[in-house]
């Protein structure tokens, strides 16, 4: 544009390649921080739209709790806690998560709920050598996925497949079982950790039903459902899609007729119960979390206090993660430049959650959980209330040996 | 000779996470670029466009998986599926318009979203692929961000320029005709759904050539890259940028994607600003931020004109 004496076309051209140059220079407008002796850093990738707003929300708002109970500091240093949407994606996940790594430089990564979204993030993490600790549960992360650089607070989906099945064979039926769930990681995880042990116990399946994550219309699965008539149905939904489906599950008067049986978030006590009247009354679900386990209520009173509801999961998971983030930091005086000397302090002793005191296993850094069989039941004031009934003690993944 | 200096002085200043999320903005900016064929210049608007670069990006993925990241070989692999599956698309769509091109187009990436999502054994299903080999030519490994962002710099420049060249030959010409005059170019003897077909070939080869390396700059691929959701919003980029400017793709794309990561930082709703900005377009600048740009610059011109 400097030279107006030449030809158009010239002109035209050379307009179009200042275009290209400087379209590719406008996000560069947020100069790269430097780094100096400045407070930790905590960047969360979680999910604040799709399917799993609730739970993103809960999840953030357990951290933030913990963070506003140690004064914003842990080990004597300020905590800066910075939070990324991920819209259950894993490209958008991947793409946060890097932000967080190369523009905000975090010292620790934590979140996520989605299972794709674990395993999208894995590579991204191990590779930067990033502490992360996530909560999105895929068995892989504690198998051949299992990095280095990522512990695990919470639940693998084993866990709760695992302990579901042999609850369901022990107490609700041998046979005639019929599963149904989200069609992504976390579900074909849950339902084919079930099918395995259920089989391996001796127990006969029924038909297997498939719907995709973020299904608005439940109806021609519970029709099937309706007349395949099974003695028990084991299925999964998170989120808006549990929600969904219990509130149809009522509709077509499948609710108290046929025993249900799910891991936990499907009947989850903060994101689900309380937009679904009483549908999942009797409900019998395989969690880590239960509101009325012991190691909870303290962490129950206090996330009340702030005027929430009775926690669920990730509202839990929230706040254990940062328990854990806390311990380790503690275990080595805030100095966390040395990652492999605050992974070995971790795995030295185990840490006292709102999920109880939890070892880790040091194979994988996964943790080592209780799993408790809860069933949803009426509390004297007439709210649905996920109460425990028996507790799997020590449940740990096979890990690298599955 | 601008653009080169932009991208070599971008390649040398910024971080590795700026030079990850600029290699994205022009690797889907010439997706967008390839759709301003069919919708700038052949007045097709088609809601499949992300079959044809996810598809692309598919088969890189799985080839890189099998064979390695040779990058010639991927290159190829992405060009090829891309042009593929926009030569099944064009044998549907040729003779169709407005209403039912944008629900055809629509179905048809939706079946390629449902075989990807339901081929697990492949293509990993819901969770999409990880664990892919780094990209690689000759003995250079492309693994780190600044050569993947150079790379994406050189497809962008290629595509672009191919595009116009595209668009000047006799072929483009036609184009342009069949959109304007359709019933005129046919008495003519110009036979309308074979220029449609081949501007679908080069559209999807263009598209597949960005798809190939996609994967490469997260490690990952999805199904959302396939999904319809992600053709609308190259539709959205494309509407922002400037339908019909070619070069304006890039801009629509840096603005979408510069939206999507930091507004959304700071507030869960950063869809609205995309939907105020997108009504803002239409509204004010009806030829995008590339037609605003370029009559305020030829603005400009005439002031200092006057002046002199």
């Amino acid at each position: 544009m400097r030279d107006d004496a030449q030809p158009r076309l010239a002109a035209t051209r050379r307009r179009l390649l200042v275009g290209a140059g400087v379209s590719t220079l406008l996000p560069l407008a947020r100069p790269v921080l430097s780094q100096g002796a400045r407070p930790l850093r905590i960047g969360m990738v979680t999910s604040l739209s799709g399917p799993f707003t609730a739970l993103g929300e809960s999840m953030r708002a357990g951290m933030q709790l913990l963070l506003s109970q140690s004064g914003n500091s842990m080990a004597g240093r300020s905590v800066e806690f910075l939070v990324e949407d991920d819209a259950a994606r894993p490209e958008d996940g991947v793409r946060k998560a890097r932000k967080l790594i190369g523009q905000d430089r975090v010292d620790v990564i934590c979140g996520v709920i989605s299972s794709g979204v674990a395993l999208a993030l894995r590579d991204v993490v191990t590779e930067a050598k990033v502490p992360t600790f996530l909560l999105g549960s895929a068995n892989d992360l504690a198998r051949k996925a299992a990095s280095p650089y990522i512990v695990r607070p919470t639940k693998t989906n084993w866990m709760l497949g695992h302990t579901a099945a042999r609850w369901a064979y022990d107490k609700v039926s041998k046979a005639r079982v019929l599963t149904v769930g989200s069609d992504y990681a976390a579900g074909r995880e849950y339902v084919g950790d079930f099918v395995q042990t259920f089989q391996q116990l001796g127990g006969r399946l029924g038909r297997q039903l498939w719907t995709p994550l973020g299904s608005a219309d439940f109806g021609p699965l519970l029709t099937t459902i309706a007349s395949e008539r099974p003695d028990m149905v084991f299925g999964f939904f998170a989120g808006s899609d549990a929600v969904r489906f219990l509130r149809q599950w009522k509709e077509y008067r499948l609710a108290g007729r046929i025993p249900l049986v799910g891991p936990g978030a499907f009947f989850d006590q903060e994101d689900v119960l309380p937009a679904v009247g009483d549908a999942a009354l009797g409900a019998v679900n395989a969690f880590n979390q239960s509101p009325t386990a012991p190691a909870s209520a303290n962490f129950n009173r206090a996330y009340m206090a702030a005027g929430k509801p009775l926690p669920g999961e990730f509202s839990t998971n929230g706040y254990v993660c940062g328990q854990t983030i806390k311990a380790v930091l503690e275990r080595v005086e805030g100095d966390l430049s040395d990652w492999e000397k605050a992974r070995a302090a971790l795995f030295a002793e185990p840490v006292d959650t709102a999920f109880g005191r939890i070892p880790f296993d040091p194979r994988n850094g996964q943790a080592i959980l209780d799993i408790h069989v809860n069933e949803v039941r009426r509390s004297a004031d007439g709210k649905m209330i996920n109460t425990v009934v028996h507790t799997y003690e020590s449940v740990r993944d096979p890990g690298p040996d599955a | 000779m601008v653009a080169v200096a932009g991208l070599s002085a971008a390649a040398l200043l910024a971080g590795e996470f700026h030079l990850r999320f600029l290699a994205e903005i022009l690797i889907i900016g010439t997706a967008v670029m390839s759709l301003d064929l069919l919708v700038g210049f052949g007045g097709l608007v088609s809601l499949g466009h992300a079959a044809l670069f996810g598809a692309a990006a598919y088969a890189a993925a799985v080839a890189a998986q099998h064979l390695g990241g040779n990058l010639l070989f991927i290159l190829g692999t992405g060009i090829a599926m891309g042009a593929a599956v926009a030569a099944l698309m064009g044998a549907v769509i040729v003779r169709t318009s407005s209403l039912f091109l944008l629900i055809l187009t629509l179905l048809l990436g939706q079946i390629v979203w449902e075989i990807v999502f339901h081929w697990r054994d492949v293509t990993g299903g819901a969770d999409g692929l990880r664990g892919l080999p780094p990209l690689s030519f000759g003995p250079w490994v492309l693994s780190s961000a600044r050569p993947l962002f150079l790379l994406a710099g050189l497809l962008a420049l290629a595509a672009l320029w191919l595009a116009h060249s595209f668009v000047d030959a006799p072929l483009g010409r036609a184009l342009i005709g069949s959109r304007e005059q359709p019933i005129r170019m046919s008495a003519l003897g110009y036979s309308i759904p074979r220029i449609r077909f081949l501007t679908m070939l080069v559209a999807g080869a263009i598209a597949g050539a960005a798809g190939a390396l996609y994967p490469f700059v997260n490690l990952y691929i999805g199904p959302q890259s396939v999904h319809w959701t992600l053709s609308a919003t190259m539709i959205i980029m494309l509407v922002i940028g400037g339908v019909g400017s070619l070069w304006g793709a890039f801009l629509g794309s840096a603005v979408y994607l510069a939206i999507q990561t930091y507004i959304s930082a700071y507030t869960d709703r950063w869809q609205l600003f995309v939907g105020l900005i997108f009504v803002l377009t239409v509204l004010l600048l009806p030829n995008g931020l590339a037609g605003g740009l370029r009559r305020l610059a030829s603005r400009m011109r005439r002031r200092r004109a006057q002046q002199a």
